[in-house]
């Protein structure tokens, strides 16, 4: 049985040698059919690689919001068409009865947004200010670089003190610390106080490019409209402890605002709360599609790859049907040429795909260099790589092989 | 003793045009062990498919063919493989070596099929280049041989698995006749080391080295008897 197995073995191993002969001796042909499932590889590879970094990417920018949190914003939650009225108000007192009554919150972060002007060191730019308070640092995720954050006596005396992303920071004073020096939002004077981390961007959005004041300080001197109410705010983050409470304290809130609001059963909720989790399934689904249809679509390059191998193992055949006699004539049963030539297009498209793999890794290492994306090869990739290419040898070299082993011996010898 | 190689009316037929042509018509013959067979006659005489049919190349339309004793009729495509292997030795005209490999491997390739090791197959190979007076040339591709060099590796080719019976197809039809007597030298002194030598020509002067002569004419034999004035490589 092993010596069975061991014989079988060694024959394949003999059938590798006269592929391998068989390809140099035809070099160049060799190279330009087994282009074709290099190029076919390289494809689908980088392809399942962009997608892997598509994927990767919504993970950490999902991961730059904050995990699991709430997003609580006073807008209709309907998919339908939206009019002004039926935005309802949300207030920190709000905000303060979701963190009293709804289990498993961590910290909550209202927040008031809007665009305004600064101006530095002679420089100006407009930018996103959000006025927080200091548990926005926790809902958030956000730590400083330099300085500190938004502290509780600043929140308390709405002073005039600002944190700054570093695009703003980069903006109005380039490589130069920024702690400690004077910003004017809107012509009104601030001090820096600290500066931020970097996010990097999430969906094209760089979370970099924002200032922070304190709450109450961009209330009382930042906002155009004056706000409806005293305490009224734009958005607010709740954060929760893990995903279940998440997913729980999300209907939670819902039905406190409903409550607070006295909105009647059957009306639009004036209200909409999202969650980091909704938000992960969505571009998650996104991405995957995305993924699917570059893999699809690369995949017809290694099908076309495939099919040249196809054609170039019957143009084989067929040229070297007095070698294939001559063989029959010396002892070759019809398995050793069928083997001999499946063993040549497999070797031509493990070749073919070995290459295209080293490509498609050096194109994903470009990617990451040059365009800050990541695009993962996994080894189960590369391996599955390797042993797709074999498959694409054999199934499109078989018809031929099989062919070239159902030649009669004496007409495969007469043949010129 | 039986009789290396025996048919018994052996017919081969085509289709040619909605017409059976008898390419071979019923030849009973038998060669034994040690003979120097010529089989002659012009083309179309049907000389040729039946030395196809006596190598296992081809298989007879009705009649027997008794090879070493054994009913070639009852054989797979694969026994067939096998007897071809190891018990016929096959020298081309045009010497059917693969190109661009080199002397040792083209006379290594039946050892493939035989299930040789490697090692056993170049130092197997090497012995019989040698004894062609190769010895030099193992490593050169046939183009960088003469064309007597060429069938000398074809003719160490067939002997590599010491088969029982050589079969030469017109095989110095493609050289000069010095060289031709060469070879026809060559296959003389083989078969008096034992090997039956079956050649098929159609020059007279070739087949005057052999010592038996079979004359085939419209798929049958018309003449058989030996060759009187033998001729050797010095006359």
């Amino acid at each position: 049985m092993i010596a069975r197995l061991w014989r079988s073995l060694a024959g394949w191993g003999i059938n590798v040698a006269i592929a391998l002969t068989a390809l140099r001796v035809n070099l160049m042909r060799s190279i330009l059919t087994t282009l074709g499932v290099m190029i076919g590889v390289f494809s689908v590879i980088l392809a399942v690689a962009i997608g892997a970094g598509a994927q990767v990417s919504v993970t950490e920018s999902i991961g730059a919001l904050g995990a699991n949190m709430a997003i609580v914003v006073p807008e209709p939650d309907s998919d339908g068409p939206r009019r002004t009225t039926d935005r309802g108000r949300l207030t920190e007192r709000d905000i303060k009865a979701i963190a009293k009554q709804v289990p498993g919150i961590t910290a909550t972060a209202p927040q008031l947004r809007t665009r305004v002007q600064l101006v530095a060191a002679g420089r100006n730019t407009t930018t996103e200010v959000i006025g927080a308070t200091p548990d926005y640092a926790i809902v958030s995720n956000v730590n400083t670089d330099e300085g500190r954050f938004i502290e509780q006596g600043d929140a308390n005396a709405s002073s005039r003190i600002a944190v700054l992303g570093q695009t703003v920071a980069t903006r109005l004073f380039g490589s130069y610390d920024p702690v400690g020096e004077t910003v004017r939002i809107n012509r009104v004077p601030f001090r820096i106080v600290g500066l931020l981390e970097s996010k990097g961007s999430s969906f094209g959005n760089d979370n970099d490019d924002l200032v922070i004041v304190p709450l109450g300080t961009l209330r009382q001197r930042l906002l155009d409209t004056p706000a409806q109410g005293p305490d009224d705010i734009h958005i607010a983050f709740v954060g929760f402890d893990d995903e279940p409470s998440l997913i729980a304290g999300q209907n939670e809130i819902k039905k406190i605002l409903r409550d607070r609001y006295r909105v009647a059963k059957g009306k639009i909720n004036p209200f909409t709360v999202r969650t980091t989790t909704e938000i992960a399934e969505v571009t998650g689904e996104a991405t995957q599609i995305f993924q699917a249809l570059l893999v699809a679509i690369a995949s017809i390059s290694l099908l076309v790859g495939g099919i040249g191998i196809m054609n170039i193992m019957l143009v084989s055949v067929t040229e070297r049907t007095r070698e294939i006699g001559l063989r029959m004539a010396l002892g070759a049963k019809r398995a050793d040429i069928r083997n001999q030539f499946l063993v040549e297009a497999a070797v031509l498209c493990v070749i073919g795909g070995g290459v295209g793999l080293a490509l498609a890794k050096v194109a994903a290492l470009a990617f990451v260099a040059y365009a800050d994306f990541p695009a993962p090869i996994g080894f189960g990739v590369a391996v599955g790589a390797i042993l797709f290419s074999a498959v694409i040898g054999l199934a499109f070299g078989g018809w031929p092989a099989i062919r070239a082993s159902r030649l009669s011996p004496i007409e495969a010898l007469r043949s010129e | 003793m039986i009789p290396l190689l025996e048919t018994d009316a052996l017919v081969k037929d085509y289709m040619i045009g909605g017409e059976i042509l008898h390419a071979v018509n019923g030849v009973s013959l038998a060669i034994q062990r040690g003979e120097f067979v010529a089989i002659m006659g012009a083309s179309g005489s049907g000389k040729s498919t039946f030395m196809n049919m006596i190598g296992c190349l081809d298989t007879p339309t009705s009649g027997t063919l008794r090879l070493d004793g054994i009913d070639t009729n009852s054989l797979s495509s694969d026994e067939l493989a096998d007897i071809r292997n190891r018990k016929i030795g096959f020298v081309f005209q045009q010497f059917n070596l693969l190109p661009r490999t080199s002397a040792l491997d083209n006379v290594a390739v039946p050892l493939i099929y035989a299930g040789a090791g490697r090692a056993e197959r170049q130092q197997r190979a090497r012995a019989k280049l040698e004894a062609m007076g190769l010895g030099d040339r193992l490593e050169n591709s046939p183009a960088k041989l003469s064309g007597g060099q060429q069938q000398r590796v074809a003719i160490a080719r067939a002997l590599v698995t010491e088969p029982l019976m050589l079969l030469a197809d017109e095989p110095t039809g493609a050289l000069d006749t010095q060289t031709s007597n060469d070879i026809m030298g060559i296959f003389q002194a083989l078969n008096a080391a034992g090997i039956t030598v079956v050649l098929v020509t159609h020059e007279p002067d070739i087949a005057d080295y052999a010592e038996r002569r079979i004359l085939f004419r419209d798929g049958k034999v018309i003449e058989d008897e030996p060759v009187k004035n033998r001729r050797s490589p010095a006359s």
